[in-house]
């Protein structure tokens, strides 16, 4: 059995458009600070540093090379990792196995892009094949927008449902300081007239552009109960890879049927005895691209039957004072500093757990929470966080 | 006596904004299987695929080991056809940078996933770039770079997909 592991830190940047009064690393001390002040201990506890980005977004090859100081990473293990839109759990992830396999007691885990210093579209158009997929230049707008369009084709949905999903963000993001656009949506005409970036898939339908970073303190279960009165543990965690442009012979040349959401969800609720996720897992922080997404990934989560994602979110069901909140911070489409995206996800469900969240706490008490990322070469990374073990 | 400088109305950190203009000097490998695909495009106008030993899968864009099966692929090359029905398409309307090639813009043809004849999923453009014209299951047929010289772009040698008219 491998070693229990604790989130006993949080930290986390406000997340905006534009930071051009601090660099990239500076702007990565921020949240290690957050962190380490969360947990109430010194750089010098720190045993190792993972963190990750999308490099190359901001133009900087190994954007790591300039930061060892800054993120505390000097003279300690540790490397960067990145996995596409999964780096920032993945990052997580490298943190888990190192001290579930003994080797550290205390790991610093950070994610972080600050996009206001490159064309993150034309980075993502440069993870195309060029000898294959010239012309495909969309990043990652084109693929969401297919996985739109089949979702609005088959599943019943209307255009509406998915504006429904936007102003549940904005709402969320609105009582939450650290999130990106907090616009004060009013009305689902207001997202339905935004302009279209690729057919079918509006500007206010899509995550933004977001400079932020986020950091986690990973601890082994002995440490963890001595550092903290309210340990998050990581109760387990689940790996899938897939190769997108191949992804129509594994099922769905749209990309609305992601096989490795699928598998990883199989996996991950059948060791924990999850049957029907709803009930046994009381919220979740999911890694929506675009609005649609968040219909589609409830499906692919198992949060409901299949074409009834649209029925959660005209029910209400997913709202924060609903029966299963999700992305009550605002998500991605609030948020998305791509390579702390996903950390954020983690972090936000873990101060839920702990009653942190301020504003955007869920009234009910959470006891276990789920969050996903996605992305990359489809990628697909879930958590399960448990208040006890 | 020295008279004080203009006060600068922001004081501290800035953007440093770079434009360069210099060439980006790729040269990038189409190995033997994909180097294949743009060999018959060239030479022939013919698209082709490479078909798994064991599970009998065609695969597109080729590939030396069948991710399904986990074996090696060999080399049994077939010709696809190039006729199909549109099975989705989208469109770009906000241009986008492409920093392989240099270029920004907003491809005008629409962009469809085509369902190729002998069932397997092609990715390409279309034609047709009226809204109100496009639909999916409508036949659609490739169309070549006709002069020789022109080719060489590997799938980029065909310009798009043609309705057909039936």
């Amino acid at each position: 059995m491998p070693n229990s592991v604790a989130i006993v830190g949080i930290g986390q940047t406000y997340h905006t458009g534009r930071r051009n009064d601090v660099s990239q690393p500076e702007m990565v001390a921020e949240a290690v600070r957050a962190a380490l002040a969360d947990a109430q201990m010194s750089i010098k506890d720190i045993e190792a540093v993972f963190f990750g980005n999308m490099e190359t977004f901001e133009g900087i090859y190994l954007p790591d090379h300039g930061m060892s100081a800054e993120v505390g990473a000097f003279g300690k293990p540790g490397f960067k990792v990145n996995t596409g839109g999964t780096t920032g759990a993945s990052v997580v992830a490298e943190g888990f196995y190192m001290i579930s396999a003994g080797l550290y007691d205390l790991a610093l885990v950070i994610g972080f892009e600050k996009q206001d210093c490159g064309d993150t579209t034309a980075a993502i158009t440069a993870a195309a094949v060029p000898t294959w997929a010239k012309g495909a230049a969309t990043g990652a707008i084109g693929e969401f927008a297919k996985q739109a369009l089949a979702y609005l084709e088959t599943s019943g949905a209307k255009e509406e449902h998915a504006a429904m999903v936007r102003l549940k963000a904005d709402r969320n993001a609105c009582r939450n300081p650290y999130a990106h656009l907090r616009l004060g949506l009013k009305s689902i005409d207001e997202v339905l007239q935004s302009p279209y970036l690729v057919w079918p898939l509006r500007l206010l339908d899509f995550c933004p552009q977001s400079c932020g970073a986020c950091a986690l303190i990973l601890a082994s279960e002995q440490r963890a109960k001595k550092i903290t009165k309210k340990p998050v543990w990581i109760a387990d965690l689940e790996v899938v890879h897939q190769e997108p442009f191949r992804a129509g012979i594994f099922g769905d040349p749209t990309g609305k049927e992601t096989y490795t959401q699928h598998v990883a969800c199989e996996r991950l609720y059948k060791r924990n005895g999850i049957t029907n996720p709803r009930k046994d897992i009381d919220m979740a922080e999911i890694y929506e691209p675009s609005n649609w997404e968040e219909l589609n990934l409830y499906e692919h989560l198992h949060f409901c039957d299949k074409n009834e994602g649209w029925k959660l979110i005209e029910k209400g069901v997913t709202e924060i004072e609903g029966e299963f909140p999700v992305n009550p911070s605002g998500g991605v489409t609030a948020t998305n500093p791509i390579g702390a995206t996903p950390v954020i996800r983690v972090a936000e469900a873990a101060l839920q757990i702990r009653g942190d969240a301020g504003e955007h706490q869920i009234t009910k008490d959470i006891n276990t929470a789920m969050a996903t990322a996605l992305g990359g070469p489809n990628w697909t990374v879930l958590f399960l966080l448990k208040r006890s073990m | 006596m020295v008279k004080e400088s203009p006060k600068k109305k922001a004081e501290g950190p800035e953007y440093i904004r770079i434009k360069f203009n210099a060439p980006r000097p790729y040269n990038w490998s189409t190995g033997k299987y994909l180097g294949k695909v743009y060999a018959e495009a060239k030479e022939n106008k013919k698209l082709v695929g490479n078909r798994c030993p064991q599970c009998k899968e065609i695969w597109l864009p080729p590939t030396p080991v069948c991710p399904k099966c986990k074996v090696d692929m060999g080399w049994d090359w077939v010709e696809l056809p190039q006729t199909g029905a549109v099975y989705q398409y989208t469109y770009l309307v906000y241009p986008l940078w492409d920093p392989h090639y240099g270029e920004k813009w907003a491809n005008p043809y629409p962009s469809a996933i085509i369902l190729l004849d002998n069932g397997v999923y092609y990715r390409h453009w279309l034609e047709e770039k009226d809204k109100e014209k496009l639909k999916a299951g409508t036949r659609v047929q490739a169309v070549w770079k006709e002069d020789y010289e022109e080719r060489g772009q590997g799938v980029q040698d065909i310009l798009y997909f043609r309705t057909l008219e039936e």
